[in-house]
């Protein structure tokens, strides 16, 4: 009996040293996509981010077209985008190009970060026990984001979105965007970043809605701050003196 | 495509601005225009610039509002902090208001000391085009 607890433990240790190593192993075959990404056009492509713009028609619902065209009416005699108003992209806008700036990457294991510098858009992706449970994310425009390993790819899954008839993709709050991420090699030989997009959303969409984004990457790229709101302040700080110069 | 990718980057993420701002849809952006005139005042900011020019020209003597685009874009094509400064008489170039009325969107600017920062015009383009060839 005595004999069996140094053989127990003889194999609890080899076990773990495996488990360490398998581990390690795992988090080693998994691609860094650690740094700073700009807009990547494939040689003789035209340029453009994809968050707003045009493009073919979507195979969106009846509903979800009136309420698109409905937002269109609205906005199109002036220009007025969300952006102008310091509001920021939003999902699947943000990861499509957010407007042509670049986006920073910060990862770990656990957890992943994504800067994007348009109005310093930021979005988390939970890995592994980082996720938060259902019923306590909060919705908004980029979502709540789990992430997954699958080989060489992550894969990032986003709901808890809120409806957004403001994008080129524009979305109910029932929409689900799955973005699975992997690196390439560029024409001239350069790190790729490949994000391949599919959106589903049974109150605006009769199909998956489908999209790719390609990112290249910058070395020791920096981004750069981006305050949008400092027009409101001067604009008030404006209108105190004004106020206490006795003018209107 | 300098060009085109800063006036797209713009047009998507700003677009149009405050209630004092211009609208995007305003400008026309396949012409450029210079103006020249002493700075009366310049912010760089987010989502687009503000500048107001005092402009003597044909039309008698004047203070002209533009935006531009966003720091960022600006700092990009070559802007750097105190650039440009209050008295300063600089040139910029333009996409005009297409109803043909004072101020239009900043795409590049010359500054007191010479230096341009912004979009290339077609012809600096076509110099560096040829010089990359080997050719000039």
């Amino acid at each position: 009996m005595q004999r069996r607890f140094p053989a127990a433990w003889s194999l609890a240790a080899a076990g773990l040293v495996f488990l360490l190593f398998w581990t390690i192993d795992a988090h080693a075959q998994q691609p860094d996509f650690t740094g700073v990404w700009t807009t990547y056009n494939e040689p003789g492509a035209a340029g453009g981010g994809g968050g707003r713009g045009g493009g073919p028609p979507l195979p969106m619902t009846d509903a979800a077209k009136q309420k698109v065209e409905k937002y269109q009416a609205l906005v199109k005699p002036t220009g007025d985008t969300p952006g102008g108003y310091c509001l920021g992209t939003g999902m699947p806008g943000s990861m499509l190009g957010s407007g042509g700036y670049p986006m920073e990457i910060h990862q770990r294991p656990e957890q992943i970060m994504i800067v994007y510098e348009a109005h310093s858009e930021i979005r988390r992706v939970y890995l592994g026990d980082r996720m938060v449970p259902e019923g306590d994310r909060l919705p908004g425009r980029n979502g709540y984001s789990n992430g997954r390993w699958e080989g060489n790819t992550l894969v990032v899954e986003t709901t808890n979105l809120i409806e957004q008839v403001d994008q080129r993709y524009a979305h109910s709050s029932k929409a689900k965007i799955v973005e699975r991420y992997h690196l390439e090699k560029g024409a001239k030989g350069e790190t790729v970043l490949v994000a391949e997009m599919t959106m589903t959303d049974p109150e605006f969409y009769t199909a998956p809605v489908t999209s790719v984004k390609k990112w290249a990457k910058v070395p020791n790229g920096h981004l750069l701050p981006y305050e949008c709101a400092e027009e409101n302040w001067i604009k008030r700080l404006e209108q105190l003196e004004n106020k206490a110069a006795g003018k209107k | 495509m300098r060009f085109i990718v800063l006036v797209a980057a713009a047009l998507v993420t700003g677009g149009a601005s405050l209630a004092a701002h211009h609208s995007a849809i305003q400008f026309d952006f396949t012409n450029t225009k210079a103006v020249t005139g002493v700075v009366k005042k310049f912010i760089a900011i987010n989502p687009h610039m503000q500048l107001v020019l005092h402009v003597k020209d044909e039309k008698g003597e004047r203070d002209i509002e533009f935006e531009g685009h966003s720091t960022n874009n600006m700092y990009r094509a070559g802007y750097r902090d105190n650039m440009i400064k209050v008295g300063d008489t600089i040139t910029v170039y333009i996409a005009p208001l297409k109803d043909g009325s004072d101020g239009g969107y900043v795409t590049a600017a010359l500054t007191a000391s010479g230096t341009r920062f912004g979009a290339r015009s077609r012809a600096e383009v076509e110099q560096e085009r040829l010089k990359a060839e080997g050719k000039k």
